[in-house]
């Protein structure tokens, strides 16, 4: 019996080989001797101009090899004007390496520029800049800026939005249902805008190659199925334990909805960064309006629970703090790539929310989710946020 | 026993993250320390890298074409006789179109050439010499050889291409008008046969002769290395700023005398402005009085002409295309003038008889 039971064991480690095996031979064969077959067409460099930063008399432009070949960068100007410039850490890049391109020029404030950069095959790639604005430094007062911006948009809606809660736990089950459900429509509103502006940043900032689309795509599932995960165990648990499972619900909304705060935080201080100051006063009005709901959704599960101040207060920390941190990162440490990773797993984290407030509403309502509470809720909420990102 | 091993294979992968995280952060700390670098912009600005510096300062070393010698390189052709006594002049070009030259610092372009060079050489006769050209097209297309002047049909190099691999064509005439005139290649796509480099300039000297002057030729040329029918390029002789970084030297008092042809593709206009100085201005060469006294003149395409000037003074000037937008894409260059006081014998003009 156990000698029978450890070939059988061999046998299917060894089945389980046997595939991969093949696949090394067949890889292995396109880079030998079978190289000739892909010797068709010429590879072309490509690079991308991922930031460019404007401080003292110099522009500076960091560079990406996003194409299949090793690149040589040799000449860099400004609205296709030749400049003498310097490249670090040095002008030859691998497959996506990096470099910093120092222009020294004397830029004027809110001025378009257009930043170019020629390879060796004397291809050049550009990079257009709307308005020329002072890269921001890092420093006490800056921070602090970022810091009360971030209270605005994150904290002191979701706390408004949390005022809501004597009146969420007076109201009939049917009309509570209603608000539940409205916060579906909203956060469900608010989970497909971040993936457009995800696919937006990629689109514009990130090459080709790093597959945008499909970055987001994958960043938004694993976002959303790890935080499902994780909310499933902290719900079974907190059903056994002091907490209780409304306040575990909210935690996980809140979490959500916190994550989802960071990109939007990250947006905030990139807009400011980049000096497109008047969208960013949109987008912070927008940001305060919008994320007063997401206090009704940490409100909601709350209510059907004793009232508890100091939770609540805490939830509504945790749903908005994040938006500091992601101002702080967007307006001193921007980049495309992080941008739309975090705007993905925000997405992902608040269709997360999205399944967490429609169980509870099934759990606590009749299981039943096509009552005209909840479909004119999820509804009307739609079209409250388009509505208003008509208008903001 | 299975558990112990998991474990061991965990904190033995954290210790190798932990040692490669510290090598990264530690080689960045290494390379903070590196020398730096020094190098001064266009306006003057002094800036430090620890990097490398991306600047179209050529440095002579790894240059297949120089400039410098090309300036005043003048070809006589070898020169015989003929029974009425006529001078004829032979000269042997050589098409190519296989070769990739570094035509600014780590830009490599694909030129084709006459005689390996762009422009090609200059050719150079006396009114009323004749001219016989072997051509020899070793390319890997059809190339042909057309010249600006007076000839029979048949030496146009229009209709009579010139096989790739070795095909011949010999071009015969009597060397006129007088001035100086473009060559360059006819075959179709012309533009294209042009833009890569297969041109040169064709001068007919009279046969009085022209007063003794420091004479030099300057082809007005563009490169466009993206193929998006728009240079990237512009240089007075191929490389972009050349003549900046190593400026033509020339003497005070000393009659200097510049062929000028504009061999521009796409953009519609060059000029040619020059600084501290005014030029007498011949169009085409083709007459012995002067038609302008400037210091800017806008040439179209294959325009061309002769500008003759002198310094009072001493000191470095400018001259470059008033086209701001060529002269900052290379099209700059720098007359260093020198005190002449001592120097009493002028350069002889050399007609190569």
């Amino acid at each position: 019996m156990e000698l029978s039971n450890k070939s059988s064991k061999a046998k299917i480690i060894i089945s389980g080989i046997i595939p991969f095996a093949f696949l090394i031979i067949l890889v292995a064969y396109i880079f030998g001797p079978g190289s000739d077959l892909l010797d068709l067409g010429v590879p072309l460099p490509e690079i991308t101009i991922e930031k460019v930063d404007f401080v003292d008399s110099e522009i500076r432009a960091t560079v990406r090899n996003t194409g299949p070949i090793t690149v040589e960068i040799v000449m860099a100007d400004i609205n296709d004007r030749i400049q003498p410039a310097a490249i670090e850490p040095d002008r030859f890049l691998e497959r996506y390496e990096t470099a910093l391109v120092r222009i020294p020029f004397a830029w004027n404030e809110a001025e378009p520029y257009t930043i170019g950069i020629t390879v060796e095959d004397g291809t050049r790639f550009e990079k257009e800049i709307e308005a020329a604005a002072h890269a921001l430094e890092p420093n006490l007062e800056l921070v602090g800026f970022f810091t009360i911006i971030g209270t605005y948009v994150g904290i002191i809606p979701v706390m408004i939005g949390l005022l809501w809660l004597p009146f969420i736990k007076r109201i009939s089950k049917n009309k509570y249902h209603f608000f539940l459900a409205l916060t579906v429509g909203l956060l469900l509103f608010l989970g497909i805008d971040s993936v457009e502006e995800a696919i937006e940043v990629s689109d514009e900032n990130l090459a080709g190659s790093f597959n945008g689309t499909l970055l987001v795509a994958t960043i938004v599932v694993l976002s959303f199925l790890g935080l499902y995960h994780s909310s499933e165990k902290l719900v079974k648990r907190a059903e056994s334990s002091t907490i209780g499972k409304p306040v575990a619900i909210a935690l996980m909304i809140a979490i959500g909805i916190g994550l989802h705060n960071f990109g939007e935080g990250l947006a905030i201080g990139a807009a400011i960064g980049l000096g497109s100051i008047a969208f960013s006063t949109f987008l912070i009005v927008g940001f305060a309006l919008h994320n007063t709901t997401e206090g009704i959704a940490i409100a909601a599960p709350m209510s059907r629970g004793k009232t508890m101040i100091g939770k609540l207060v805490g939830l509504g920390m945790i749903a908005g703090a994040p938006a500091i941190f992601g101002a702080w990162v967007g307006g001193f440490v921007y980049s495309p790539f992080t941008s739309v990773v975090f705007l993905s797993i925000g997405a992902g984290a608040i269709f997360q929310v999205v399944i967490t407030i429609l169980r509870w509403i099934r759990e606590e309502g009749d299981k039943n989710l096509s009552s005209a509470a909840v479909i004119s809720g999820t509804s009307i909420g739609m079209v409250i946020m388009y509505l208003t990102s008509i208008f903001v | 026993m299975k558990k112990s091993s998991l474990r061991i294979m965990i904190s033995s992968l954290i210790v190798i993250i932990a040692a490669s995280s510290l090598y990264f952060t530690l080689s960045g700390g290494i390379s903070a320390l590196q020398e730096e670098k020094t190098f001064v912009t266009h306006s003057g600005g002094i800036v430090k890298t620890t990097g490398e510096i991306l600047d179209p300062l050529y440095t002579s070393a790894t240059m297949e074409f120089d400039p410098m010698k090309y300036l005043r390189d003048f070809n006589y052709g070898r020169v015989s006789q003929l029974s009425d006594g006529t001078t004829l002049r032979e000269f042997t070009i050589i098409a190519e179109d296989n070769k990739i030259m570094e035509v600014s610092p780590g830009v490599f372009y694909n030129v084709w050439t006459f005689n390996g060079t762009v422009p090609g050489p200059t050719i150079r006769a006396t009114e009323g010499d004749i001219v016989r050209i072997k051509f020899i097209n070793n390319g890997s297309k059809e190339h042909t050889m057309h010249f600006h002047g007076i000839h029979e049909a048949q030496f146009d190099g229009v209709f009579e291409s010139v096989g790739a691999g070795g095909g011949q064509f010999t071009y015969e005439w009597k060397a006129e008008p007088v001035g100086v005139h473009p060559y360059h290649c006819h075959t179709m796509p012309l533009e294209e046969h042009i833009v890569h480099g297969l041109y040169g300039v064709y001068i007919v000297d009279p046969k009085e002769g022209r007063p003794q002057a420091d004479e030099m030729v300057m082809v007005l040329n563009g490169l466009d290395t993206d193929f998006d029918t728009e240079n990237n390029f512009y240089a007075a002789n191929t490389i972009p700023f050349y003549y900046q970084h190593h400026p033509i030297q020339i003497n005070t008092d000393e009659l200097i005398r510049v062929y000028v042809v504009n061999m521009v593709e796409f953009d519609p206009i060059n000029n040619f402005h020059l600084h501290g100085n005014l030029y007498h201005y011949y169009p085409t060469g083709t007459d012995t009085v002067p038609s302008f006294y400037t210091d800017m003149i806008t040439l179209s395409q294959t325009e061309r002409g002769i500008m003759e000037f002198k310094y009072d003074y001493p000191g470095k000037y400018l001259f470059h295309a008033h086209k701001v937008e060529f002269s900052e894409k290379g099209w700059v260059g720098i007359f260093l003038v020198k005190d002449n006081n001592n120097q009493n014998s002028p350069k002889e003009v050399q007609y190569g008889t």
